[in-house]
């Protein structure tokens, strides 16, 4: 790393906290891409980031959900009651009642639950976005030949043919919607998660030449075992190490792409990442793994001028990761947070929209997105892949 | 016998073969020699001083091994003003409360020592029945250890003392073990192990003047050199004489200070010199330096003294480029707050600052950044007073206890947006002046570095001003200052008296012999092996200044009823 190279990132790192909020989450438009003033990349062409946040994108607008959200197991329960029933079980001296009767909709026969087991299960429809708006990305354009028919999206900044079935799917859930103006808890838990190191992704970018145009770019897109620096609200701050790993159950995605003024977008590629479950208690289900896991997935990721990343990760996620979190967290997920999984498996089911099998002619993933955002760091690559000294550790 | 030799075996490891060559004799046989009671201590005391925290620790570990563990909270030695904790030692006394933590510290050492997993190492005797007292084997294992731990041999007195406490509490305890425990325990708490015991002794080569005896060469020589107790090698030269001979005195401390054991010492040293008791009391406020955290602080003195070894030790550097040397070390802690690359996950790795970086040497670390700064905010006084007190031995007066810092706090003032400028304000009072104008054109150089010495080019969106002034010279920037520092002949000055405080106990009071030290030092091309070694070898390092007493002054371990009569005085 050379002198000039540090400088031109403390630079960056000044400038930090003014960034993040211009182009949080989708691609800027062109007048917005126009006003970034981007600097020289550095004189060796590598870069290196760390994502500070990948959380699946909600569009709060009035129209997604205008049913509310997706109800939770004991509501859904009153709500398939008649209407006497369903009066009489409201009241405060049978609250013991209707606790044990929904509570028995999450069994099945023989030790079985509704999130452990969702295939036994069969749940009425759960409710769906409804608006044609979602942030994601376009993953079928060009011949794209194993995939289900499906309704697309419509950005909000207007960028056609998002394909994000999965935000129809969950868009309208309690967990990613949240409430009142609060993000929902898959916002903060995934904040969460990546401040806490459990499951750190890196970006090592080679071969960036500008950071307005470049046709051939490697990004590597990796786990790290390093615990990002942050500060007491939890931001990352840039500058800090980082080394990739590629060990069980670490991953290491080689990706190609290009830059189009200003924007780096990657050739579909299966991404694969590590995620690591867990929010202790008595049923303690710390330390499960599971993965990250796009099919012909996709980044789409643009420079900021504070020498951020901020932009999208797409692909087609087989349908039960969707609920890989509540199916680990067994019966508690049903009981505690009254997520449904049967509900939601067979719903993302009949909207999964990629990766059709050939033999059943259904699809078996469902198209997905991530809003990503990450903050300079030096990224050092794995051993054996590593550059030569003095090349390894870039941002 | 083999319990000697196995001690003496486990010291003898801790010496290099370098500083073995002036001990030729086997350490087996000399230990046993040696570790025979004296009939009494001869000499006069001339000086006690507490032994520091590391000092003990080394010295279990020393003693003991790595594996026995010391836990517990050390009362701290009062550094004086503008002296070394070194010199403080020299007038630490123990509190009750401070003698209860150093009995409780010594009992669990003591349990470690017999138990099971080394007792073997320590007691080879059996007693005649492990329920009971056996004196002839108690004496065979204590009278070692207290060598090792006074430091010299135990008088007889002190052995039949320790001897008989072994086998009281053994009667009690119905343990022989025990009893050994508890007189360990005991010799643990004594004042001839937490106080280094300085004696003298007449000198021939001056009637009517004192020197130092060969028991307080050794020890000083080791905890000056190795900050530990004296080994094997040392112990057995004092015992025969050897270190009040010039000559083989001078070939025992080139051995150390070529060990790679002075590394230790030197560490410690510079830990005096730099106040580095400071670091545990550094806090910064998070939400103004978010990158400062637990593993940066920790972290900071330790790059500091890897500099100065690396620089002083191994590529055997001048002492006046610690101020401009551009090299240092890294973790994965300290590299986000200097913005740089590092590549181990773990532990230290070198790293080179580049040019344009304006980190000159110690003071362009973080480490001195941050302890002469606010919680808050940087302070060019506080830099500029540490480099004229710590780096230059100039002593700045502290401010009346009136003085209106509300200026230079205010740092969120627009219209003084800088250090400088709200410096500038505060010393439109003449009695502030006065002293800032010693500090501050010397720490403002280093204010494109901030509260925890991030590097920044502007304070509240205004640029740094980083000229700055000392002594006349005007500069730029922390490399500027650090050229500045190398070129005065006052920071090796500084460090030649601090060594010599350090050697000593006390700040030296001889000019001319600092001056000489000086000349010697730059015949070596400021060269700090041959610093310490002139300072260890220097006849006047040797002399006492206190008046030969009548009779020699001293405490037996006699039962009370003939120590009145024993007590001179």
């Amino acid at each position: 790393m050379t002198d000039t190279l540090r400088r031109r990132f403390r630079r960056l790192a000044a400038l930090l906290p003014l960034g993040g909020a211009l182009f949080a989450i989708g691609p800027a438009t062109d007048a917005q891409q126009s006003a970034i003033r981007l600097p020289d990349p550095p004189a060796n062409g590598v870069m290196g980031f760390v994502i500070s946040e990948a959380i699946p994108p909600v569009v709060q607008e009035p129209t997604a959900c205008p049913q509310g959200t997706v109800l939770k197991m004991r509501d859904q329960f009153l709500a398939d009651q008649p209407a006497e029933e369903r009066a009489r079980l409201s009241k405060p001296e049978n609250e013991a009642e209707l606790v044990r009767k929904w509570q028995a909709t999450a069994f099945g026969p023989n030790g079985t639950n509704i999130c452990s087991q969702p295939d036994l299960f069969s749940r009425p429809a759960m409710r769906t976005v409804q608006s044609r708006m979602a942030w994601g990305l376009d993953l079928d354009k060009p011949g794209a030949d194993d995939t289900c028919e499906h309704a697309e999206f419509t950005s909000p900044h207007g960028e056609s043919g998002i394909d994000n079935q999965e935000y129809r799917v969950m868009g309208c859930t309690l967990e990613w919607r949240g409430t009142d103006g609060i993000k929902g808890d898959q916002a903060v838990g995934l904040r969460q998660f990546f401040a806490s190191g459990e499951w750190t992704q890196v970006l090592l970018l080679r071969g960036v030449d500008s950071l307005q145009h470049d046709e051939d770019v490697e990004v590597i897109y990796a786990n790290t075992p390093d615990r990002p620096v942050i500060d007491t609200t939890g931001r990352f701050l840039p500058g800090a190490s980082f080394t990739i790993s590629d060990k069980p159950p670490r991953e290491r995605n080689v990706l190609h792409g290009r830059i189009d003024n200003g924007v780096l977008t990657t050739t579909p590629a299966d991404i694969k990442l590590a995620q690591t479950w867990g929010q202790g208690g008595a049923r303690d289900i710390r330390g499960n793994r599971t993965r990250y896991d796009y099919r012909h997935g996709r980044l789409r990721l643009q420079f900021q001028s504070d020498g951020t990343l901020t932009g999208m990760l797409g692909g087609y996620k087989p349908v039960f990761d969707v609920i890989q979190s509540p199916g680990i967290g067994g019966v508690g997920s049903a009981l505690v947070a009254g997520i449904d999984c049967a509900q939601y498996l067979q719903t993302l089911r009949q909207y999964a929209d990629g990766v059709r099998d050939p033999k059943t002619g259904k699809c078996t993933a469902i198209s997905s997105a991530v809003q990503l955002a990450a903050v300079p760091a030096f990224v050092n690559d794995i051993p054996a892949a590593s550059a030569p000294a003095g090349g390894r550790a870039s941002r | 016998m083999k319990r000697s030799a196995k001690l003496a075996a486990a010291l003898a490891l801790l010496a290099l073969p370098a500083a073995m060559a002036f001990a030729p004799v086997g350490p087996a046989a000399g230990a046993d020699t040696a570790a025979a009671p004296a009939p009494a201590q001869a000499g006069q005391i001339v000086a006690m001083r507490r032994l520091t925290e590391a000092q003990y620790r080394n010295s279990i570990a020393d003693i003991f091994g790595p594996d026995i563990r010391v836990s517990g909270r050390f009362e701290p030695i009062v550094r004086p003003v503008h002296e070394m904790i070194a010199s403080g030692a020299r007038r630490a006394s123990i509190s009750p409360t401070g003698l209860e933590n150093f009995d409780a510290m010594a009992r669990v050492i003591a349990a470690q020592v017999f138990d099971a997993q080394h007792r073997a190492l320590f007691a080879p005797c059996a007693p005649a029945d492990a329920k009971t007292a056996d004196d002839r084997c108690a004496a065979q294992v204590l009278a070692p250890l207290g060598r090792y731990l006074f430091r010299r041999p135990l008088t007889l007195d002190e052995q039949a003392f320790y001897v008989r406490m072994a086998g009281a509490a053994a009667g009690k305890a119905g343990s022989f073990d025990k009893g050994l425990e508890l007189a360990l325990s005991a010799m643990l708490v004594s004042p001839n192990f937490l106080y280094v015991i300085e004696r003298a002794e007449p000198d021939p080569a001056n009637p009517g003047q004192l020197r130092l005896d060969n028991g307080t060469r050794a020890t000083r020589l080791a905890m000056m050199l190795w900050n530990s107790a004296p080994n094997e090698a040392l112990l057995k030269a004092a015992a025969e004489g050897r270190l009040t001979d010039q000559k083989q005195l001078e070939a025992a401390a080139a051995a150390m200070v070529s060990s790679p054991r002075f590394e230790q010492g030197l560490r410690a040293f510079f830990a005096d010199m730099l106040l580095f008791e400071k670091f545990d009391e550094l806090a910064k406020d998070p939400v103004v330096y978010p990158y400062f955290n637990q593993d940066v602080a920790q972290a900071l003195p330790e790059q500091t003294l890897r500099t100065i070894t690396d620089h002083l030790l191994t590529r055997n550097g001048d002492y006046r480029q610690l101020f401009t040397t551009s090299h240092t070390f890294m973790t994965r802690a300290l590299g986000p707050v200097y913005q740089v690359p590092v590549h181990r996950a773990k532990g230290w790795e070198p790293y080179e600052f580049g040019p344009r970086d304006d980190r000159a040497g110690l003071i362009g670390q973080a480490g001195f950044l941050s302890l002469y700064s606010h919680s808050g905010r940087s302070s060019p006084t506080l830099r500029g007073r540490a480099i004229r007190e710590v780096l230059m031995c100039q002593p700045v007066p502290n401010p009346p206890g009136n003085v209106n810092f509300t200026a230079v706090q205010d740092v969120h003032n627009k219209a003084m947006p800088t250090a400088r400028i709200r410096l500038t304000a505060h010393n439109t009072d003449p009695v502030c002046a006065g002293c800032h104008k010693i500090t501050d054109p010397v720490g403002l150089s280093l204010e494109r570095f901030d509260g925890i010495g991030a590097w920044r080019a502007s304070e509240n969106d205004a640029p740094i001003d980083a000229g700055g002034m000392m002594d006349g010279v005007k500069f730029e920037g922390g490399a500027g200052l650090g050229k500045a520092l190398s070129e005065s002949p006052d920071t090796p000055i500084c460090v030649a008296s601090r060594a010599l405080e350090y050697a000593v106990g006390k700040p030296p009071e001889d000019e001319a012999l600092v001056e000489r030290l000086v000349g010697d030092f730059a015949g070596s091309g400021y060269a700090i092996r041959a610093l310490f070694l002139k300072v260890a070898t220097m006849p006047e390092t040797w002399r006492v200044t206190a008046p030969v007493l009548d009779n020699a002054t001293h405490v037996s371990f006699a039962a009370p009823a003939t120590m009145a009569g024993r007590t001179g005085r």
